[in-house]
């Protein structure tokens, strides 16, 4: 049904529902609360959506996630023009999915089990924040008329003058900046920080004129204490156009950090199930033979305790002088030794000690690589040998990859280079896994190997890792969603959709970029790109 | 045509250590044992060999287990068919049926249990075959 609500004297707002034509979440009952204060439309796809919104006929927008590539699609375009806010909702109720919604650029997500209860209350908080921050751009603050809407906002709404001196805080500013009286007049411009050295957030819209949108930051609250927060930051310029102070706009994302960190470990249990079965495999070939040959060998020394035994009556026949016990104990000798096959076993008896003992030096160098991978990290940021990290990495994931893949490797010396080894080695396993199933799928056809080359640079004042993999390659259709959180082609159980998307935020996290070039039928290639750092490795 | 002459049993296996340690278990077995470390030397055994007795890992270079037994079947369909593999969980036991795999060995093996699958093979073939020596 196309809902359409409206009422000619109240000032309405045009909320677009994108959902499959289908059943699906109850949105329009969600959002019955809102009846006669917003227009409501329903339409089934990303087209008429996006033109809606070119328009500018849309405040808000609801998106039906149970199509992930449409949603995806909308979310981005409407990011990159600087469109409505989106809610989307989710239809699934797992933590690690709608924390990508949030990093996608949703405003708000609800998932469809929490609709009927959380869905009115979501839109009526977008609208809010969405009017307060047209009233603030309108020019005189305009408090005297929205200051209900901002008191009212589960958002933390912040302005402040010239000076970084708090003009305003609503209630919620004022419970996450953790103040006890009022905080008019109070300092407020070096409390939103992104980094250690950087310059606070505020002062930089203050002084520069930047702006900020959803930037992760730490607020310093009043007991000196800092919480994760999300922060949007402009300018206020007067009508002739002179900067006047700077409005905030922030929530509290301890929650959502969280959350985060879940979904990071859900993705990092991923990869440890692949790697675990890899380790499994390479160590259950060498304990295959030993095994056997173990097996083997007990048999050798039972054949050789029988003709021992033999041995002792000789000598015992010899001893007593007697030729005739000695013939007899002779004859049983050479048919025990036949019967033993003994010269087979006197041959083969170091030959399977041999081969057992390179197998158990096989297994323990693949448990030497283990160690090496996972080398104690104590997750704060060291200073590493890149080259190591990969090399280490390659090791780990190869046994799974031989069968089809030769490895080139070509490695520039490398300075010690500022970072999260465990963090990246986790990018590199993530993009050897890809290379190595973009191969397999190639592979399967031709039977002949593909080739996963390795290489490291530096390029000006950056470290560059090339991943290259001679693979089905991407379509060009693909390349530009491939980082998108939980975007896959493989199928079902074969990938999280969340490994290039992790992978694209712990490179950023370094300061660093992931890029890729691909080309269907040829391979592709990921880049990764780190800051050199200037600061010496401390001396240990 | 009598069956006086040993079965001729072919081993495929990448890991010449498995090869041998296959040998050893089978020493005893009376089996003609050909090894073969890839899918190249096990067609040439095919060809110049009366091949009984199939046994191939399947995780190898270039090939799968299975694709080499589908070749077997094609070659020399009377030859019984079996697999020895670590990955027994990762194979499709529609395509095993597919193929007229008689049987899929687990890595590591347990030396009785692989002696006695080789000798019911072996028996059926007899029995398959007419009667055996």
């Amino acid at each position: 049904m196309r809902g359409s609500h409206r009422e000619e004297d109240a000032p309405s707002v045009r909320i677009v529902v994108v959902q499959p034509p289908d059943h699906g979440p109850r949105v329009a009952r969600g959002l019955e609360a809102l009846a006669g204060r917003a227009t409501l439309e329903i339409v089934h796809d990303a087209r008429r959506c996006l033109a809606r919104c070119d328009a500018g006929e849309v405040d808000l927008l609801v998106l039906d996630a149970r199509r992930r590539a449409e949603a995806q699609s909308v979310l981005a375009a409407t990011a990159r023009s600087g469109g409505p806010p989106a809610i989307v909702i989710e239809p699934e109720s797992d933590d690690a999915r709608v924390l990508a919604w949030y990093r996608a650029g949703a405003a708000d997500c609800v998932t469809a089990e929490e609709v009927p209860k959380r869905l009115g209350a979501a839109v009526s908080e977008q609208l809010a924040r969405d009017r307060a921050r047209r009233a603030v751009r309108g020019g005189d603050l305009g408090l005297a008329g929205n200051r209900e809407v901002m008191e009212q906002l589960n958002s933390a709404l912040l302005v402040v003058d010239l000076e970084g001196r708090i003009v305003y805080a609503n209630p919620t500013a004022e419970q996450i900046l953790g103040a006890e009286g009022s905080l008019h007049g109070a300092d407020a411009g070096k409390r939103f920080r992104a980094g250690e050295d950087q310059e606070p957030l505020l002062l930089r819209t203050l002084r520069a004129g930047e702006r900020f949108k959803g930037a992760e930051a730490l607020v310093t609250r009043a007991d000196g204490s800092s919480a994760p927060i999300g922060i949007s930051c402009a300018p206020i310029t007067s009508p002739e156009g002179r900067r006047s102070g700077a409005v905030a706009i922030f929530q509290d994302l301890s929650e959502v950090t969280q959350r985060r960190s879940h979904a990071l470990q859900t993705e990092k249990l991923a990869s440890i199930g692949q790697l675990a079965a890899g380790v499994a495999h390479e160590i259950n070939n060498p304990m295959g033979f030993i095994h056997a040959n173990l097996f083997q060998l007990a048999e050798y020394a039972e054949d050789l305790q029988r003709v021992w035994g033999r041995v002792e009556a000789l000598r015992r026949a010899a001893e007593a002088s007697d030729p005739g016990a000695v013939r007899d104990a002779a004859r049983a000798l050479a048919v025990a030794s036949e019967e033993s096959d003994i010269d087979f076993v006197l041959g083969d008896l170091s030959k399977a000690i041999r081969e057992s003992q390179e197998g158990s030096e096989r297994i323990r160098h693949i448990v030497q690589d283990l160690r090496d991978f996972s080398h104690q990290d104590t997750g704060e940021r060291v200073f590493a040998d890149l080259n190591q990290c990969l090399d280490s990495t390659a090791n780990i994931v190869w046994p799974m990859m031989k069968h089809v893949v030769t490895l080139e490797k070509d490695y520039a010396e490398l300075p010690p280079i500022g970072c999260y080894p465990m963090q990246l080695k986790q990018v590199f396993m993530n993009l050897l896994v890809n290379a190595f199933q973009a191969i397999e799928e190639v592979v399967g056809e031709s039977g002949e190997l593909g080739t996963i080359a390795l290489s490291t640079r530096i390029e000006g004042e950056r470290v560059v890792v090339a991943i290259r993999d001679t693979g089905v390659g991407i379509p060009a259709e693909h390349l530009e969603r491939i980082f998108d959180p939980f975007f896959t082609t493989k199928r079902v159980g074969a990938g999280t959709g969340l490994g290039l998307s992790t992978s694209f935020g712990i490179v950023q996290g370094h300061g660093g970029t992931l890029s890729v070039e691909s080309e269907p039928g040829k391979g592709t290639t990921f880049r990764l790109s780190l800051p050199l750092d200037a600061e010496p490795p401390a001396a240990s | 045509m009598s069956r006086e002459r040993p079965l001729i049993l072919l081993i495929l296996d990448d890991e010449a250590r498995i090869l041998s340690a296959l040998r050893r278990s089978l020493r005893r077995e009376p089996y003609e044992i050909f090894t073969a470390e890839s899918a190249v030397e096990a067609r040439r055994v095919l060809e110049t060999e009366a091949v009984d007795l199939v046994l191939s890992d399947h995780k190898m270079p270039g090939i799968t287990g299975l694709q080499f037994l589908e070749e077997v079947a094609a070659r020399r369909p009377e030859a019984v068919r079996m697999l020895i593999t670590g990955w027994t969980e990762t194979i499709d036991p529609n395509a095993v049926e597919a193929l007229g795999i008689r049987a899929v060995i687990a890595k590591p093996w347990e030396d009785a249990a692989l002696k006695e699958t080789l000798r019911m093979a072996a028996k059926e073939l007899g029995a398959g075959a007419g009667p055996a020596a």
